[in-house]
């Protein structure tokens, strides 16, 4: 809650007059006024420069250094004033927020000193302002990622060798050649071996003259067949062993074979064994050859060797949505236009639009421009059409594209903000709701303590409670005040949601006679003896002694925690007024013997008829 | 004070029509350039409204408060609203904080036109202080009478059923949805049946000032909740 809302209370307070006519039940004695200490200024004299402020700005917030004792600690007697050798220009904002109940974080500060400075004085930083809250938590990420990387480096500098395994060590020469010599040189020859694989697998196709006894020209791959299988056997070779060792080193093995270079790493050398399986037979020589295809895929395998190809491949799966919705707008301009074009065409004789289908390769070679002239419209209609096809195609492509690639970056680099705000406000909506519950909860605390704390003061027990400033306990008061004008109490969720299934189920129960009530021991496991009550409920139907009436089910209800008997009786005392006014609780009391299920407790606080020992009665569905 | 309330709804029907306008390019061009010198003088408004209460000694005489206490209270109402006065959002703001698990602004709506006392939108410091005087200094009369007042939503003299059911609504909606018993929907309701069974003698449907006084006084309960929060500044 904010500070200066504190200066309302006595507003609320007075408010609070206006529930009085209505309320049907007497209200709770007011907290007496602790006689309020004269409001004094007192001297902050943070290295020299002196700062100034009432006595009640800084008690606002009683667990911090300032509003609490712990400020004694810095009083100096001969200059009558409270000295602390701190930053002076920190130590405004601390202040500050005393005043506004806001806390700012300056840019310009280092967030280690800031953050120093506030665990100084006792100030969580979870409570900065929303105006500077994302500042502060980048500032506080990025510094703690230099620590991290800082560490790291040290770290993988001076790690000992003979402290690791040999698997280790070897995954490490893996990751990071440069760690070793043996590593550097491994990291080359198989980079060399990938380059030597894709240029053989490139110069194979290209026509290398004539064989002795053929008239057409064969490829080189045809003319030198031994020398390029034995090129490739050397390279597929030399990439089984690197997988394999790589298998054997990784520190996960599950992990490794799901990431996507051993992937990549099995495609390039799969189709060698494929087809080393398959050469004898000849109906599948067809689909050996396709396989050939994967081969280029060990261009891929330089990924390892390159960091900007991998960053490459992040930024386009990153950017897979922005890429996506370009795409289906072009295929929507190209199935439009398409039809248009078939339909045009689709008169004219000999036109090569013999379907839509066919028509998408003259759509996209128009809008892109390319314009091959392989397909051409005939009719007048056609050319019409296939004009607006390529100017719009301008429009549609040429157009957006550097746009596209301009907000690209600029879109990325936002998404990536708008998620680490959107992570953050999760966490902060989190954090205010705890605090908003934390409000809430310290009233229901405040009800099963406060009373103790009356009913103990004539047992003349001293209990260790938190000194509660003044504020909360009249804030507590006034919330009770409120439940005494509606008759309703504030429970927290857990409570409410119980009570609402035991609702439910309670209109379930059919209307006979079978009354059970089972008195509540009176330790706080409560909720689960409330459930485990609700399931014999039906069963019984137990004869009565004593005065009975007619009801259909009785659910006993004790307060949500309650610890003590004495609490039990001084609630007690102000249950029974509310229990007659109510003109919806009928109140009833049944005798009976202990039902066996239940609470091994069941017996201590036997049924009986008088209030005494029954909490609240709740009779529901009459 | 008038721009101040009606201002978001006049600038935006203005800004629709102005948009419109704007299409055509044959429209008159000063009916834009009206719109915007209106918002303009609307924006001076806004940021000159800054109310400086009237004197100490003009308050200490008029309200039941020492000066001292005039002090405290001026500082805690100049720091949460600086500008001298609150508007109904700030109140409701305010008077929302003090009950976080329901919902507050309906009767802080109620709350803020019972203090409210000349009805121009705005608490101003004077106001204020004054409605505090008869809460917490005032005799059992003025304070009923008080209370009749925030009651009496029309202000015409006279507590309806449906004026109360309003009142009632409100103040169970500051409970919130967790509550034990849980909250039923004629809860409210008859809570008034029974208030008005207490306080409607000659069964009228209507409350009127004398009746309700007549009936506080007759009850302890009301009596001595009256004198509950005498010392709370």
């Amino acid at each position: 809650m904010a500070a200066g809302v504190a200066a309302w209370l006595p507003f609320a307070r007075a408010a609070a007059i206006g529930w009085m006519p209505v309320a049907s039940a007497p209200m709770p004695v007011p907290p007496k006024d602790k006689r309020r200490a004269k409001d004094g200024l007192i001297v902050l004299n943070v290295s020299g420069t002196k700062f100034q402020t009432w006595r009640n700005t800084l008690e606002r917030y009683p667990d911090t250094l300032l509003g609490s004792t712990e400020r004694d600690f810095f009083y100096h007697e001969e200059s009558n004033e409270y000295f602390f050798d701190r930053d002076p220009d920190i130590f405004r904002h601390i202040l500050n927020f005393y005043r506004t109940g806001k806390l700012h974080y300056p840019r310009h500060e280092c967030i280690s000193a800031y953050d120093e400075e506030l665990a100084f004085f006792g100030i969580i930083p979870e409570i900065i302002g929303d105006c500077c809250y994302e500042e502060y938590k980048d500032r506080r990420r990025e510094n703690q990622e230099r620590i991290q990387d800082d560490e790291e480096i040290d770290q993988s500098n001076d790690m000992v060798q003979q402290d690791m395994t040999f698997r280790e060590s070897m995954w490490r020469a893996f990751e990071n050649p440069h760690t070793s010599t043996m590593a550097l040189v491994f990291y080359y020859v198989t980079g060399f071996f990938i380059a030597v694989s894709v240029l053989a697998n490139v110069v194979e196709t290209v026509p290398c003259g004539t064989a002795p006894n053929r008239v057409k020209e064969v490829s080189c791959g045809e003319r030198y067949a031994l020398a390029f299988f034995c090129l490739d056997t050397a390279c597929v070779m030399i990439f089984t062993v690197e997988y394999l060792l790589r298998l054997l080193a990784a520190p996960s093995r599950y992990k490794f074979v799901k990431s996507v270079m051993s992937i990549i790493d099995v495609v390039a050398i799969m189709p060698y064994y494929i087809g080393l399986v398959m050469t004898d037979n000849e109906d599948v020589s067809g689909a050996f050859v396709t396989l050939r295809v994967f081969r280029v895929f060990r261009i891929f395998k330089f990924s390892r060797h390159s960091a900007g190809l991998r960053i490459l491949g992040y930024t386009l799966k990153s950017c897979a949505s922005e890429l996506g919705f370009l795409l289906f707008s072009l295929t929507m301009a190209i199935i439009i236009f398409a039809t248009v074009m078939f339909y045009a065409e689709k008169g004219s004789s000999g036109s090569k639009f013999t379907s839509i289908p066919a028509a998408f390769w003259y759509t996209i070679v128009t809008m892109t421009t390319l314009g091959y002239g392989d397909m051409v419209p005939k009719t007048i209609i056609g050319k019409i059409f296939g004009s607006i096809c390529s100017l719009s195609g301008v429009l549609v492509i040429a157009l957006p594209v550097p746009v596209i690639v301009s907000n690209f970056s600029r879109i990325y680099h936002q998404s990536q903000r708008a998620e680490k705000r959107r992570a953050q406000k999760k966490t902060r909506l989190a954090r205010i709701r705890a605090v908003k519950s934390g409000g809430a909860n310290a009233y229901l605390q405040y009800k099963r303590n406060g009373l103790l704390i009356d009913a103990s003061k004539e047992a003349g027990q001293a209990l260790v409670c938190k000194t509660n400033p003044t504020f909360d306990i009249q804030h507590h008061h006034l919330l009770h005040c409120l439940e005494k004008t509606t008759n309703h109490e504030f429970v927290d969720e857990k409570t409410y949601e119980e009570s609402c299934m035991e609702v439910s189920m309670v209109k379930q129960t059919s209307r006979s006679s079978s009354i059970s009530s089972s008195p509540h021991g009176l330790t706080c496991c409560s909720r689960r003896k409330r459930k485990s009550f609700n399931v014999p409920n039906s069963n019984m139907s137990v004869g009565l002694q004593g005065s009975v009436q007619e009801l259909s089910t009785i659910q006993i209800r004790e307060r949500p925690i309650s610890n003590s008997r004495s609490s039990l009786n001084a609630k007690f005392e102000e249950t029974v007024p509310l229990n007659c006014d109510q003109p919806y609780i009928t109140a009833a009391v049944i005798s009976m013997p202990t039902p066996p299920v239940t609470t091994p407790e069941g017996d201590e606080s036997a049924s009986s008829t008088d209030y005494s020992q029954a909490n609240i009665v709740r009779v529901s569905a009459l | 004070m008038l721009y101040f309330l009606g201002y978001p709804q006049n600038g935006h029907r203005r800004g629709v029509r102005a948009r419109l306008m704007r299409l055509f390019p044959c429209s008159t061009a000063k009916k834009p350039s009206a719109s915007n010198q209106n918002s303009v003088e609307d924006e001076l408004e806004l940021s000159a409204v800054r109310h400086r209460p009237e004197g100490l000694e003009q308050l200490e005489a008029q309200t039941r408060f020492s000066r001292k206490e005039l002090q405290i209270l001026y500082r805690g109402f100049k720091n949460e609203c600086p500008s001298g006065v609150v508007n109904e959002d700030t109140f409701k703001d305010i008077y929302a904080q003090f009950f976080p698990q329901g919902d507050a602004s309906t009767y802080a709506h109620f709350l803020f036109n019972a203090f409210d006392t000349d009805h121009n939108g705005s608490v101003s410091f004077e106001d204020f202080v004054m409605g505090l005087s008869i809460l917490l200094r005032g005799t059992v009369q003025e304070k009923l009478n008080w209370a009749f007042n925030l009651y009496d939503i029309n202000k015409d003299g006279y507590i309806t059923k449906e004026e109360m059911l309003d009142i009632m609504k409100a103040i169970y909606d500051m409970m919130g949805k967790c509550t034990y018993p849980v909250l039923k929907e004629e809860t409210p309701r008859q809570h008034v049946e029974i208030f008005f069974q207490k306080m409607d003698k000659n069964k009228d449907g209507v409350v009127t000032i004398d009746e309700f006084i007549d009936c506080c006084q007759n009850d302890e309960n009301i009596m001595r909740s009256m004198h509950l929060f005498e010392n709370v500044i």
